[in-house]
């Protein structure tokens, strides 16, 4: 099956630029990073010093709750950047440098090029993402209290699906522009406006995407699954599948005028 | 509060980073061009933790 084939080049092409490796480990950074930095700082300061005194330091215990949601607060800045970054390539760069042409020379539909690429790094994206939240939810639970493993694949779930619509915006953009720098650029800036946009309507539109994250936060502290957390997921499904089709026709398009 | 008590928690945190490290450097022995000068980016992987790695499996290295 061609669809096969071209996702299987591209996992070739993972391990050969060190991908599999490198990302996994960027992503337990980032999602461990926060965790443990606050657990410790009342620790790390004595050792740094600089404290007058008898200078009493009250910090404010923090739920484990919280804890795991900073991992996801990194994650939506960091993480998602690293994979706009790794994947702006994907599709830009192999135009630029004309290897889509040597591909789609061949009985290759476009929707299957597209689709297949996209799959490659969505399966690249949710590893790292797996493999990054089992992590610090070990280190939440070891410092800061229980959260169950129930919970957690419920986090997965649902924040998987956040960065899967930021792979499906970059797959878009990656079909408009043909250098991968540009593409960077704007699927960061495409970003920047949503977050904006839901800082100054978060309360007016609650099923907006960049809700998704409090409304998983509101479920890990209720412990059910709300209405509002299920309209935002389906926002988001909707909007995966129109960008694939999106970038299906704006390729399609690029390709025939070329 | 000693530095060893530390260790326990940041030891995953620095052999991740280690990790990190030895990866690009294999990676960048391995590649012949890249983007600005070759010995710069062995200075980057080397002395910039984390930060250096990254940067360089994701601009440091030129397409085929």
């Amino acid at each position: 099956m061609q669809w096969m084939t071209i996702f299987k080049k591209e996992m070739l092409e993972y391990w050969r630029n060190f991908k599999w490796i490198w990302v996994p480990l960027v992503f337990i950074l980032i999602a461990i990073m926060d965790p443990i930095t606050t657990y410790y700082l009342p620790k790390i300061l004595d050792t740094v010093g600089g404290l007058p005194d008898g200078a009493v330091f009250e910090m404010p215990e923090t739920p484990p709750v919280a804890a795991l949601m900073m991992s996801l607060t990194e994650l939506s800045m960091f993480g998602v950047l690293v994979i706009v970054l790794t994947s702006m390539g994907l599709i830009a760069g192999e135009r630029k440098s004309g290897v889509a042409e040597l591909v789609l020379v061949k009985p290759v539909g476009y929707f299957t090029y597209i689709t297949s690429k996209w799959g490659a790094t969505l399966l690249l994206v949710w590893v790292s993402l797996i493999i990054g939240l089992l992590t610090s939810w070990y280190y939440v639970n070891l410092l800061f209290g229980d959260i169950s493993f129930a919970a957690l694949l419920q986090v997965i779930f649902f924040y998987g699906l956040w960065l899967t619509l930021v792979v499906s915006i970059t797959t878009f953009v990656n079909t408009l522009f043909r250098t991968p720098g540009v593409v960077g650029f704007v699927s960061i800036a495409i970003l920047i406006v949503m977050s904006i946009f839901n800082q100054i309507f978060s309360n007016k539109v609650t099923w907006f995407p960049n809700n998704l994250s409090s409304h998983i936060g509101d479920m890990l502290d209720s412990g059910t699954i709300s209405g509002d957390l299920w309209g935002t997921t389906f926002i988001i499904i909707l909007l995966i599948i129109s960008l694939l089709f999106a970038s299906l026709l704006t390729f399609r398009g690029k390709e025939m005028a070329n | 509060m000693e530095i060893v008590e530390l260790l326990p928690i940041l030891a995953p945190i620095i052999i991740i980073e280690a990790i990190l490290a030895i990866v690009a450097l294999v990676a960048w022995f391995k590649t012949d061009e890249t983007n600005g000068p070759k010995w710069m980016w062995l200075l980057l992987i080397i002395f910039i933790g984390v930060i250096g790695p990254i940067l360089f499996f994701i601009i440091g290295r030129r397409q085929q």
